[in-house]
């Protein structure tokens, strides 16, 4: 009898003798503010979750799960995956496969049966919440004091009191300013997943991963694809690498308006969309000043996809309420070492906290480590440093650690030592594909035992390539120990382990035979 | 004395001489000058079969015969003496390596880099096993393979593909004509390094040092290297009568149509590997295995998984099993008789195609080791210590000949090391054989390395602990057939350090890399913890294992 009435009793208890309803609100059902509230439910505390899309301005809604899910990482990879099996189609035909020279993929299709994926992982999150105990509300949240937190949706409303609030409410992407017609005619990654039909001929403006992903996926399944860029491609990652990234985009097919900036959107007579730009003057790597070219270029488009930075979107969370304080410019909110906001009590993480890395495992380890501070008596600070990534171009780009140039300037160009490659994939080699891209540099320290820095790998499974080298460089490794590892032949991968030539060398780093 | 020799002796015996010399000097000069102005003095040479061996051999001929000057008698003379001489003399060296594999390909270059004048005698192609056989070949199948699975997947992923057809004479002719580049990019490389290749096959004889004969002309070297790799072992037609209708790996490479119908029997890696490959490019595969699973020597979650992978693919697996009696059937085809433990026998008819993967023995009987007394063991590969050394001083082994871990990197790695012991000055180098990363190419791949969960349990006892995790890739989340992804992470002791890694799934051939160089570092479970994953991988499930 006793243990019929003990759950009973203590919900009662709990309910009504202690201040607060929730031990822990997390605002934001992503992949970091999912982690946090399913690390704290495991310490037995009573957690709610408050998600909530807000439609995107071409109507594009989604369930559970935040950007990763929904319109990131898991749609863009399953893209990628298609893109890489219509390459392969080409492949195919050399390794003796009787096939059509160009394969064509029907969009819908594909785009339903990745929706149908995604909804199953939808659901996968509300059943884990389920299994955790921790309380789902879809619904908006706003804040009315640090502790008291307003839920409403156009049917419902609640108030729930919560002693720690968690925002992890994400990025949106951006639409640009004062470009007439961006927002009424343009989309965004937002949408592009949930497009029902084709894109057709595209337009993809901006010179982040998000930019050179789509354009790489969109090229890979046959479609007319070409790349707006203002001025650099994936700033922040490794230059060289980054050089070599969009001309393998280039060498696929893609088309580059390099050095371009959208004027105007205008829907045609024909309801194609005429996109205006203009050129920058004098494209020269040294001086990007802002003069442009008074003459302007125009071409049609099926579509035309913004993608050109992501911002909070924190104004109907009606922060200063609560007094947590925002970066002026970017509008994420400021944290602290422990993830705490101006607010005591209120914690960010994930891509909404000032000067994080945009990545799901990062938000995701930060929130399962703050739940582990505020439950579990942890003092384990998240490290930021090392953190790797991958972009999914066609030819994927593996990073981690320093690039060159930050390398250069935080040391000296004396004391770094840079280890290079041009190596050819074995499953090139039969297709005769071109690998005139896949290069390996790895950053070290000069002296010693040659300690890595950093390490960057232009591939294919680049992604699956850099993962153990990142567990490598967090145990500290080193150019000798690269050296002391057998290699497994015959990899990609094996490559990263037989560098031996060095940049200030000079010499040929061309990588021949076994 | 040999002058003499030289003097009594036939015409046709001059003449063979005179052959070696020519070889001997096209080696020996770059450039060719002088073997071509004695040629194109010659006229008796322009059309006999020394011409014909002469345009073979140098194919910018036609354009030297123009410069027909002529060369004084005097000096003719004593060219054509000097040639067909110095062959007689023993050869002296700092370094000679047997066999061009890749042991030996890269102590030799090694060596050479080093500044020690070096020669490399090999019988066949350069490249050894590996390229020619092996490693490169069979990697060249299994993407061929992958297609297969790709194509499977097509329309799972919005592709329009009718029923294709699949040529492997295609992809034969592009793998030779790939393979025979690669030859040549190690003739160019072993040029490039000034090293000497000797073609043909080495056999030691006698001398006061250590002497290798080769085609009649002798070599000595202070330091001799035995790195002569291993070949496929195949049962005697007396232990399994009609052994010799069935072929080894080394058939397979041979192959000029994909069979209908094949039977490969072994449970080790290469029969795994040729099996999944025929089967996937729609060959009837049957696997015949002694025991219940494959890969017996691997962690238990790889063979059961293995084998169950196999057989959810359509590879017929004849468990408990051994082939007794081989025929051929009046069509031409072969008739494979099967013996299954009490079970009846079990006779497979029409196959195209036997492929014996029993293991691999070394080739070092030709070498005549018996004159120097280079100790062998049971099972015939050449003892050494850690540090290559045989029995006899000046002699090394290493690579496949050896029998420890038959794989291409290592064999690279103890060459290299070798070399820098013996010419770099570095007197402690030697390959460490613990974690050594291997890839097996199965569908989906395999990949291992350090000890299996067994072997931790029999070295640590209690003190282990083993983090699994079983998925299905994201590559599979829109498609029919499914290929889970099965990882195991063994780790010892209260620092809970990682002492073996085994994974089988997509990608998993390029994911151990840079896991081998943390885990060689001594890399423990909280390390694999702190590192942040990549999204969506599969390796990321390997740093957030729990």
């Amino acid at each position: 009898m006793a243990r019929l009435v003990r759950p009973f009793r203590s919900r009662w208890y709990h309910r009504f003798s202690e201040k607060y309803e929730y031990d822990l609100l997390v605002i934001g059902g992503g992949s970091g503010g999912l982690a946090c509230a399913k690390e704290a439910a495991q310490y037995g505390k009573r957690v709610a979750v408050m998600d909530y899309v807000k439609p995107s301005p071409q109507g594009s809604v989604w369930g559970l799960g935040g950007t990763c899910v929904n319109v990131g990482c898991v749609p863009k990879k399953l893209m990628h995956h298609a893109a890489l099996l219509g390459a392969g189609v080409r492949d195919a035909r050399s390794y003796g496969w009787d096939l059509p020279a160009e394969a064509t993929v029907d969009w819908s299709t594909l785009a339903s049966k990745l929706r149908d994926h995604v909804r199953s992982l939808n659901w996968g999150h509300r059943v884990q919440l389920q299994d955790k105990h921790v309380k789902y509300f879809n619904l908006r949240g706003s804040f009315l004091d640090k502790h008291s937190i307003r839920g409403v949706s156009s049917t419902k409303e609640v108030l729930l009191l919560a002693e720690n609030v968690v925002l992890a409410v994400g990025l949106r992407p951006k639409f640009p300013e004062n470009v007439p017609g961006a927002v009424e005619h343009g989309i965004t990654s937002d949408d592009i997943f949930w497009l029902q039909k084709s894109p057709g001929k595209s337009l993809v403006v901006g010179g982040g991963y998000v930019a050179l992903e789509t354009a790489g996926f969109l090229r890979g399944l046959g479609l007319d694809t070409t790349l707006m860029v203002r001025s650099c491609c994936l700033r922040g990652f490794d230059q060289e690498m980054a050089t070599l990234v969009s001309t393998s985009l280039r060498e696929e097919g893609v088309k580059f308006l390099s050095g371009c900036r959208p004027q105007r959107v205008q829907r045609s007579q024909e309801g194609r969309l005429q996109v205006t730009w203009q050129r920058r003057q004098n494209v020269s790597e040294e001086e990007q000043k802002d003069e442009w070219d008074e003459k302007e270029g125009q071409e049609d488009f099926d579509t035309v996809m913004w993608a050109v930075g992501r911002q909070p979107v924190t104004k109907d969370l009606q922060l200063e309420k609560a007094g947590v304080q925002t970066e002026a410019t970017t509008g994420k909110v400021l944290v602290g070492l422990h993830d705490e906001t101006s607010c005591p009590g209120v914690y960010a993480i994930g891509d909404v906290a000032e000067g994080r890395p945009e990545l799901t495992p990062v938000a995701i380890k930060a929130g399962r480590l703050l739940a582990q501070r505020l439950f579990a008596g942890s003092t384990t600070l998240m490290d930021y440093t090392n953190v790797p990534t991958t972009v999914f171009t066609p030819l994927e780009l593996g990073s981690v650690g320093l690039t060159e140039e930050k390398a250069v300037t935080l040391l000296s160009p004396d004391l770094i030592e840079v280890y290079h490659a041009y190596y050819k994939p074995l499953e090139y080699s039969v297709p005769n594909r071109n690998s005139n891209q896949c290069y390996i540099k790895v950053v070290c320290e000069r002296e010693g035992k040659q300690r890595i820095l950093g390490i960057h790998f232009l591939g294919p499974n680049a992604g699956e390539v850099t993962q153990g080298f990142a567990l490598a460089l967090r145990c500290g490794a080193s150019y000798s120990d690269l050296k002391s590892t057998c290699g497994i032949h015959p990899t990609c991968a094996e490559e990263l382990i037989k560098l031996q030539i060095t940049k200030r060398s000079g010499k040929d780093p061309t990588v021949t035979g076994c | 004395m040999r002058m003499n020799r030289c003097r009594s002796s036939s015409k046709r015996e001059r003449q063979s001489w005179l052959q070696n010399g020519i070889n001997y000097w096209r080696h020996r000069i770059r450039g060719y000058e002088l073997a071509l102005c004695t040629d194109a003095w010659n006229p008796r040479l322009r059309t006999g079969a020394l011409y014909r061996h002469f345009s073979r051999l140098y194919t910018g001929y036609d354009v030297l015969r123009k410069v027909s000057f002529k060369l004084p008698e005097v000096v003719r003379r004593s060219l054509w003496t000097i040639i067909a001489v110095m062959p007689l003399l023993a050869r002296a060296f700092d370094l000679l390596v047997l066999g061009g594999g890749s042991g030996g390909l890269a102590c030799a270059r090694r060596a050479a880099e080093l500044g020690a004048r070096t020669a490399l005698i090999e019988r066949g192609p350069l490249g050894g096993t590996c390229v020619n056989v092996g490693c490169v070949p069979k990697k060249v199948m299994y993407n061929t393979a992958m297609h297969a699975d790709f194509i499977h997947n097509h329309t799972d992923y919005g592709f329009t593909v009718s029923n294709v057809d699949f040529s492997w004479r295609k992809i034969k002719e592009r793998r030779d004509a790939y393979i025979k580049r690669l030859n040549g990019i190690y003739q160019s490389n072993l040029e490039k390094d000034k090293i000497e290749i000797i073609p043909g096959s080495a056999s030691f004889s006698d001398g006061s040092k250590p002497t290798v004969e080769v085609n009649g002309q002798q070599y000595t070297a202070s330091h001799i290297v035995i790195a002569t790799g291993g070949r496929p072992d195949v049962p005697t037609e007396t232990e399994i009568p009609g052994a010799d209708f069935g072929i080894t790996s080394d058939g397979f490479f041979n192959l000029e149509d994909l069979p209908r119908q094949a039977v490969v029997v072994g449970a080790g890696y290469i029969a795994v590997e040729l099996a999944g490959i025929f089967n996937h490019l729609g060959c009837k595969t049957s696997l015949v295995i002694r025991y219940d699973e494959v890969l017996r020597k691997f962690d238990s979650m790889i063979s059961s998984n293995c084998t169950t992978e196999l057989e959810s693919d359509g590879v017929a697996l004849l468990k408990r099993s051994q082939v007794c009696n081989v025929s051929r059937n009046s069509s031409g085809r072969l008739v494979v008789t099967v013996v299954r433990g009490n079970a009846a026998d079990h006779i497979l008819s029409d196959v195209d195609c036997l492929v014996w993967a029993i293991g691999r023995k070394p080739n070092c009987q030709d070498l005549n080791m018996s004159k120097l007394g280079i100790s062998l063991d049971s099972t015939g590969h050449i003892c050494t210590d850690e540090y290559q050394n045989t029995n006899h001083s000046g002699i090394y082994a290493l690579g496949d000949v050896c029998g420890k871990a038959l794989l291409t990197p290592v064999a690279i790695a103890a060459g290299r090391k070798l070399a820098n012991r013996l010419f770099g000055g570095e007197a402690n180098a030697k390959l460490d054989y613990k974690n050594i990363p291997t890839v097996v190419f199965s569908h989906p791949p395999i990949a291992t390395i350090g000890l299996t969960e067994g072997e931790a349990e029999a070295k640590y006892g209690q003190n282990i602990k083993v983090y699994r995790s079983t998925f299905t890739p994201l590559y599979y989340a829109v498609t029919e057939h499914k290929r889970k992804c099965v990882m195991k992470l063994v780790c010892a002791n209260a620092n809970e350090q990682v002492v073996g890694l085994h994974m089988q799934g997509m990608g998993c051939d390029e994911i151990l890399q840079g896991f081998a160089v943390a885990i060689q570092m001594g890399a423990t479970k909280a390390n694999f913890d702190a590192t942040l994953a990549i999204h969506p991988t599969s390796a990321e499930e390997l740093v957030t294992l729990r």
